[in-house]
């Protein structure tokens, strides 16, 4: 039922077909008012903002999941028929904006007969209006309008025509939401549903005949139905020989009849649809040229990536260096300034560090997105990601984990399937990220012997780098394999991609994504880097008392007799502190465990901090080998040499060691924000806690294989 | 481009070859006619195989102005004369 006067927070939803160019209207209506999150309960992704128009309260804008028709295949469409069949629910909107692109109206209309059939207050906008000169297409509006009992208003997002006109068009319907009820139905049930409706008809809470039909069809799973409903829908299903998929064919086909002659009569298409596309997928998808063309594209996102990243990641890097000394030196010395340097300083530092990858990447996977070039790489790779349980769409993420696996997980979002959406976030954290690379290039050094071949063409340090990379692939293509197995969906899997035409990129839909992925994961992710990096400062520095105490004296007895100087001294007390911290007993706890793997309790603790964050190995062995300064690859190095076993002489670094904890880097889950993300993007704590322990195990085991063959 | 139909009767789209087209006239398998339907396939579009995949497994297909990607499965259950 409609009411007569304008709520407080009128909800209005923008509902429509994938590719309608929905998302861009969006950001054209509410700029970055945007708030991001998730739909109640479920892992949809709900972007959500204000819109303020003369003479009305503030309008929360709702930018629904595209979807085809009432008949949901996938979690986000499910999403849709939920809350547009529940008048009770928070969501329900007061209007609809439908959302068509104006060049594929004989497609896009059919749910938008479905929902006119719900008796919602509707505005139908034709999208993508730039388009009509270079088509050739005519529309004749107020005809379409006529016919279809609702406002019409042709707009277009890329310049802007029709934007005015749509507001207007929407407060007008919201101050009299039942100036276009629907006369008549597109829509009448056929026989043997208007027999179940006869009978629960009553029993749904339902505003109409088509309203009790969704109920009727989609009662399993939409939440707001009774249980009781539930089982009484089913009886009566059974009992008139309803048959849910022959009837919504009939449906659908009935509804192409109806709404088919009144698009006919009112667009007028000039000659053929442009061929440009065409002829560009003619090289872009070709079976042989396509993948290769792929992959170069790849290489040269990386090289970009990479380039144009290390500037602001060194910046970002110098002003929290400076900013922890700046606080050290101003501030008086004690617990609060240590909190605050090598916690929050630095935790904070190791969050936004991130942030040049991160949206550089989004910069590159938007424009490829708007293009239209990643929904041909999913048809190309398709069936080669399907036998490992993936999806055409998963490539995208696995490549750009290699750069880092926050953004890659995030840019699943657009894989429909959940389980193949799934199996991708647990497994792209198994591509050998940007982060692992100072410890592959330190532990190589001790794994492999500088030899060269073909006049040092091929370094066998070069080929082991590489070979490290390939295996991280083969573990997640593997993994994802076995997931693929123990794995259960009920969800179906299609491909049924639209490749829609080629266009050149809304630069303000670039940029929207790249604030908003940007802000997310410091928001998000930041949260829970900046809490584990106080709790391991607080482990590292603080111990139990006497120990600490007495570690400190010895310390400083030891650098009296060998004469060390003020900053040996202060580097040998720091690390005898570091063994006597709970980081340090924790260190010595877990060494039986990594004993087999062939490390020793300092190695212990380089482990156990790296599973804030991979790249802290080589900051843990400067701080216990008491080195002062870490920036220093090389000295590391040389310490690392150097250091012996204290019991058998050896060193410590031996090849079996040093394989062993390449490969245990390899593997491992060391990433405290991808985790984070993970929980994030997943909405539960079981699955970090699966990824972790599968990969962790993997790590452990594959190490320990190493170490025992080697040593 | 062959345009001659070297099937009499309907067949399925997934026997077609590279370049051949034909009219949909049904669908077998009344999940995936759902979906087909939806996205805008549907008896009496032009139907005409373009390529196939670098791996295999799937076309691309277009079908009326629209371009599609459809694997095996999908192409299977579109009878098209």
């Amino acid at each position: 039922m409609h009411h007569g006067q304008i709520k407080a927070t009128p909800v209005v939803g923008l509902v429509g077909n994938p590719n309608s160019g929905k998302s861009s209207l969006f950001n054209v209506l509410t700029g970055l008012r945007q708030r991001i999150g998730n739909f109640p309960g479920v892992t949809v992704e709900k972007k959500a903002g204000m819109l303020t128009l003369p003479g009305l309260p503030t309008i929360e804008l709702i930018d629904f999941p595209g979807a085809y028709s009432c008949y949901p295949t996938s979690l986000d469409e499910r999403l849709v028929v939920q809350e547009l069949t529940n008048p009770a629910g928070e969501l329900f909107p007061d209007a609809i904006l439908y959302v068509a692109d104006i060049t594929k109206l004989d497609k896009h209309l059919l749910l938008f007969t479905q929902l006119r059939d719900l008796d919602l207050p509707m505005i139908l906008v034709l999208n993508m209006a730039d388009r009509m000169e270079a088509d050739g297409l005519t529309v004749d509006i107020p005809r379409l309008s006529k016919q279809l009992g609702v406002p019409v208003v042709p707009v277009s997002s890329r310049d802007h025509r029709g934007i005015g006109e749509l507001k207007e068009v929407i407060a007008g319907l919201l101050r009299e939401p039942d100036a276009f009820r629907p006369r008549q139905p597109f829509y009448e049930p056929t026989a043997s549903a208007r027999d179940v409706l006869a009978e629960l008809r009553r029993e749904l809470p339902a505003r109409n005949d088509y309203h009790a039909l969704l109920l009727a069809h989609h009662a399993p799973w939409l939440k707001h139905i009774p249980e009781q409903t539930r089982h009484h829908v089913q009886q009566a299903r059974v009992r008139h020989g309803f048959h849910s998929l022959r009837a919504q064919v009939e449906e659908t086909m009935d509804r192409y009849h109806t709404f088919e002659p009144i698009v006919k009569e009112t667009v007028r298409h000039a000659g053929d649809a442009d061929s440009l596309s065409d002829r560009i997928d003619n090289v872009v998808t070709h079976p042989i040229a396509g993948p290769f063309i792929f992959v170069g594209l790849m290489f040269l996102l990386f090289q970009a990536l990479f380039a144009w990243a290390s500037v602001p990641m060194d910046l970002i890097e110098w002003f929290f260096g400076t900013l922890g000394e700046g606080i050290r030196t101003t501030l008086p010395a004690g617990w609060f300034t240590d909190l605050l340097v090598d916690g929050i300083v630095a935790g904070l530092g190791g969050v936004l560090v991130f942030v040049p990858q991160i949206a550089i990447l989004f910069f590159f996977i938007a424009i490829l997105e708007e293009v239209g070039y990643l929904a041909r790489a999913a048809y190309m790779f398709d069936s080669l990601m399907q036998r490992f349980g993936l999806n055409g769409r998963s490539v995208v993420a696995l490549v750009s984990g290699h750069a880092c696996a926050i953004p890659a997980i995030m840019s699943t979002r657009t894989i429909a399937n959940w389980k193949e959406r799934l199996l991708t976030i647990l497994v792209t954290p198994l591509t050998s990220c940007s982060a692992r690379i100072p410890v592959y290039v330190i532990l190589i050094s001790f794994a492999v012997p500088p030899v060269a071949y073909l006049n040092g063409l091929v370094g066998l340090q070069g080929l082991a780098f590489a070979g490290l990379y390939f295996l991280g692939i083969l573990g997640a293509m593997l993994s994802a394999l076995a997931f693929k197995y123990v794995l259960r969906t009920p969800e179906r899997s299609f491909l049924m991609l639209e490749l829609p035409e080629y266009r050149t990129p809304v630069w303000r839909n670039v940029g929207v994504t790249v604030w908003q992925k940007s802000k997310t994961f410091v928001l998000e992710a930041g949260k829970i880097i900046m809490i584990i990096s106080v709790i391991l400062w607080a482990a590292s520095t603080y111990g139990p008392p006497e120990q600490m105490a007495a570690a400190e004296r010895e310390a400083g007895a030891a650098a009296q007799v060998q004469n060390l100087s003020e900053d040996e001294t202060a580097d040998l007390v720091a690390s005898e502190r570091l063994e006597a911290s709970y980081a340090g007993h924790l260190g010595k706890f877990i060494e039986p465990v990594i004993r087999p793997l062939g490390y020793d309790w300092k190695i212990g603790i380089a482990l156990l901090t790296s599973f804030a964050a991979r790249e802290v190995f080589v900051g843990t062995m400067a701080t216990i080998y008491s080195i002062g300064s870490t920036d220093d690859e090389f000295r590391v190095r040389e310490r690392m040499a150097e250091e012996r076993n204290p019991v058998t002489g050896e060193p410590v670094y031996n090849v079996a060691t040093a394989w062993s904890l390449l490969i245990f880097y390899v593997f491992a889950m060391m990433c405290m924000s991808t985790l984070a993300v993970t929980r994030r993007e997943t909405n539960s704590w079981k699955w970090p806690a699966v990824q972790f322990v599968f990969m962790t195990a993997i790590a452990y085991v594959g190490a320990m294989a190493v170490y025992q063959v080697l040593s | 481009m062959p345009t001659t139909m070297p099937f009499p009767l309907p067949a399925a789209a997934s026997l077609f070859a590279v370049g051949q087209s034909g009219t949909i006239e049904r669908f077998t398998n009344e999940s995936l006619a759902g979906k087909l339907l939806d996205i805008g396939v549907r008896p009496g579009s032009r139907l005409r195989v373009v390529r196939k995949s670098p791996f295999g497994g799937s076309w691309y297909v277009k079908i009326d102005r629209q371009c599609l990607a459809l694997r095996k499965k999908e192409l299977a259950c579109i009878m098209v004369k």
